[in-house]
């Protein structure tokens, strides 16, 4: 059906390399993956579903922007679903109406959403320090953070849920008037940080080359350990989002998550190897993996066909990917 | 920019097609069947079935016991599995709610991260029931049909006690007990603790057995306890898929024998799965209190076309389930599920 255009001419085989080598291509997968499905699934253009697409892609846009960050300079972190988990039953532990430590308190909400931010820096503090200051690979350092944080998760809490938590604190994370503003408020902050500002900087110099960074008198460790520190913070908002959403501190929140947040991430554009890396890639491949499970859900197909879709879907786009890299430098 | 185009249209068919292909049972129409209307299965309803996992036996035979329930009413059912994550599951319930289904049939992650579910549903006026675990207590509304644990567990345990009776003497008892932060757990250990008092000296609890819901706590536990007392002869598990575990420690310490063999440890548990079944087939098990799968996927159904039809219906519904045993193994095994799981 395309003949002329693979023959074609000039301009438009130049638009195509433009299209393809431009940034918001995940965003034209986007759109294609939307108008392809919309005509055959129910409701997948509704008012409501957009609601309730954008109030699931929320939280976990705040994840994979500390990702995009950590990635960027050329570390990885995978305890994030561990401070996800952590922070969930501990600001649950401390605001939950029946046996909280801050029970019917109206400052219960805001402390425990505090505990929880702080809780996230502190363990993202760990592991910068354990990869700068003990040189241990981000690998290990956060796949063993993981387990770790997810077991005391499960230890703290023997396993139970913890349930009635305030209503201004589930009002949060289960209206999106709230929630859509507030995660793009951090969206926005998080691209200035990169973008405009003198750490967005040096975060690139140090995941191209960080001997180079440091050489030129970029301060490589504190760079690291605030980047762990920032996807640590960024978990834990994402947690208040998702406990908020379940009206339930679980122990187990976020458990399998962990490969929509890198895949999204890298999906968007940011590279594994360092220094290359942006907010709105993020987003993009966020909104591309939320919508299709969106609409997957939505079409009624089963749990393993959706596996099969979503795994052959995300390998397409990867491949879309390594092939514009490769031809187009891009 | 054509030819982008063009390839685009293409993934997209290939997408399409894909996703057709994976769905030859759902349709796109959700059935604008009258929700006033007193005759139950009026018109096709569209059923949203949500289960948390199908990892084991149990919710496989649930699930296809729900399909099969549908079927012979003429309901669609979509169905979405969590994979053991409830944010997920939130969303297919979500995508439920707009796809506009009759009625949602859901086995929730636990009982209180339904809750926001429960109140979607409730939001949208679609019925929601609860299969097999019921929600923690909130003003969000729906119906649970669950087993009857305790009284289930009870008659279990009474008739594992009139058979210790009737081989003689007074017997040393283990009880295995679930994870305490299941409703299901705290109802069958009540069950066996009051067939116990009821039994008066004729049974001795020995070991009490904490197992959380695993399999390798659970066979440490009963390793352990058979060291402590090696005299026990009488064990109750609160659930038959910690049965390997026990069956596996009876063997180490040389005191598996099949009921009627000399030194048969009286031995019952509670679920009726596919493994007590071949253990009551090959005679190593006395009893298992069976939760009736196709009683409560009847149910389930059933309640959700009451709710349209704006009948009352109980908030929770009781599964009285059944004892299986040596003495009638035949004729209840077309009911327990455990008998008709394919062994793979």
């Amino acid at each position: 059906m395309n003949v002329a255009a693979d023959t074609g001419s000039p301009s438009g085989s130049s638009r195509l390399t433009a299209a393809l080598r431009s940034e918001y291509l995940v965003l034209f997968l986007c759109a294609g993956l939307f108008g392809g499905l919309a005509p055959f699934t129910p409701g997948l253009a509704s008012t409501d579903n957009f609601l309730g697409l954008f109030g699931n892609l929320a939280p976990l846009l705040l994840v994979a922007l500390g990702q995009t960050l950590v990635l960027i300079v050329g570390g990885i972190d995978l305890s994030v679903t561990s401070i996800i988990a952590l922070t969930s039953v501990v600001g649950a532990l401390v605001m939950n109406r029946d046996t909280g430590w801050l029970a019917g308190s109206g400052a219960a909400a805001p402390v425990a959403i505090g505990v929880m931010l702080v809780l996230g820096g502190l363990i993202g503090a760990g592991n910068g320090l354990a990869v700068t200051k003990l040189r241990m690979p981000a690998f290990m350092v956060t796949l063993t953070a993981l387990m770790f944080f997810s077991g005391l998760a499960i230890w703290l809490t023997q396993s139970k849920n913890i349930g009635n938590l305030p209503t201004a604190f589930t009002e949060l994370g289960s209206r999106p008037a709230l929630a859509l503003p507030l995660a793009a408020l951090i969206a926005g902050l998080v691209h200035l940080l990169l973008e405009r500002s003198l750490y967005g900087r040096w975060l690139r110099a140090c995941g191209f080359n960080a001997r180079t960074a440091h050489v030129s008198g970029v301060p490589v460790e504190a760079v690291v350990i605030a980047t762990y520190v920032a996807s640590g913070v960024l978990a834990a908002a994402a947690s208040v989002l998702y406990t908020g959403r379940l009206e339930t501190g679980s122990p187990v929140l976020g458990q399998r998550i962990l490969l929509d947040v890198i895949g999204a991430t890298v999906l968007g554009g940011t590279s594994l190897f360092g220094g290359k890396g942006r907010v709105s890639w993020t987003f993009f491949g966020v909104l591309f993996l939320s919508l299709l499970d969106n609409a997957l859900n939505l079409l009624g197909l089963s749990h393993f066909t959706i596996m099969m879709v979503k795994g052959g879907v995300i390998l397409l786009a990867a491949l879309l990917d390594t092939a514009r890299t490769r031809w187009f430098n891009a | 920019m054509k030819k982008l185009k063009a390839y685009f249209c293409r993934l997209l068919a290939v997408l399409a097609l894909l996703t057709l292909a994976g769905c030859g049972k759902s349709d796109t129409g959700a059935s604008g069947a009258g929700t006033s209307t007193a005759v139950p299965a009026s018109g096709s309803l569209t059923l949203g079935v949500a289960f948390e996992t199908l990892q084991t036996e149990y919710w496989v035979a649930g699930y296809e016991a729900i399909k099969a329930e549908a079927a012979a009413r003429g309901f669609k059912v979509v169905e979405a599995v969590a994979d053991n994550d409830a944010n997920r599951q939130f969303e297919q319930v979500r995508s439920f709610i707009t796809r506009r289904v009759d009625g949602i049939i859901l086995v929730p992650k636990d009982a209180s991260t339904c809750l926001p579910m429960i109140k979607a549903a409730n939001a949208a006026s679609i019925p929601i029931v609860l299969f097999n675990r019921p929600a923690a207590k909130s003003e969000a509304k729906s119906v649970a049909v669950v087993a009857d644990n305790f009284a289930l567990t009870r008659t279990t345990v009474d008739y594992l006690i009139g058979q210790a009776k009737a081989t003689g003497g007074k017997r040393k008892a283990m009880v295995l007990i679930g994870d305490l932060g299941d409703i299901n757990a705290v109802g069958r250990r009540d069950g066996f603790d009051a067939a116990v008092k009821a039994a008066g000296d004729s049974l001795e609890v020995v070991a009490r057995v904490p197992t959380e819901w695993n399999q390798e706590k659970a066979q440490a536990g009963v390793v352990n306890a058979l060291q402590a007392n090696p005299d026990i002869s009488f064990i109750f598990t609160s659930s038959d898929f910690l049965l390997p575990g026990i069956v596996s420690a009876l063997k180490g310490a040389g005191k598996y024998h099949r009921v009627g063999e000399a030194g048969h440890v009286v031995l019952g548990g509670f679920d009726g799965d596919a493994t007590a079944w071949q253990m009551l087939k090959e005679g190593y098990l006395d009893a298992t209190g069976v939760q009736d799968v196709y009683f409560e996927a009847k149910q389930s159904v059933q309640a959700i076309v009451d709710l349209r039809a704006g009948k009352p219906v109980a908030e929770v519904i009781l599964d009285p389930g059944f004892v299986i045993h040596q003495g009638n193994a035949k004729e209840k095994a077309a009911q327990m599920w455990g008998a008709n799981v394919k062994r793979k």
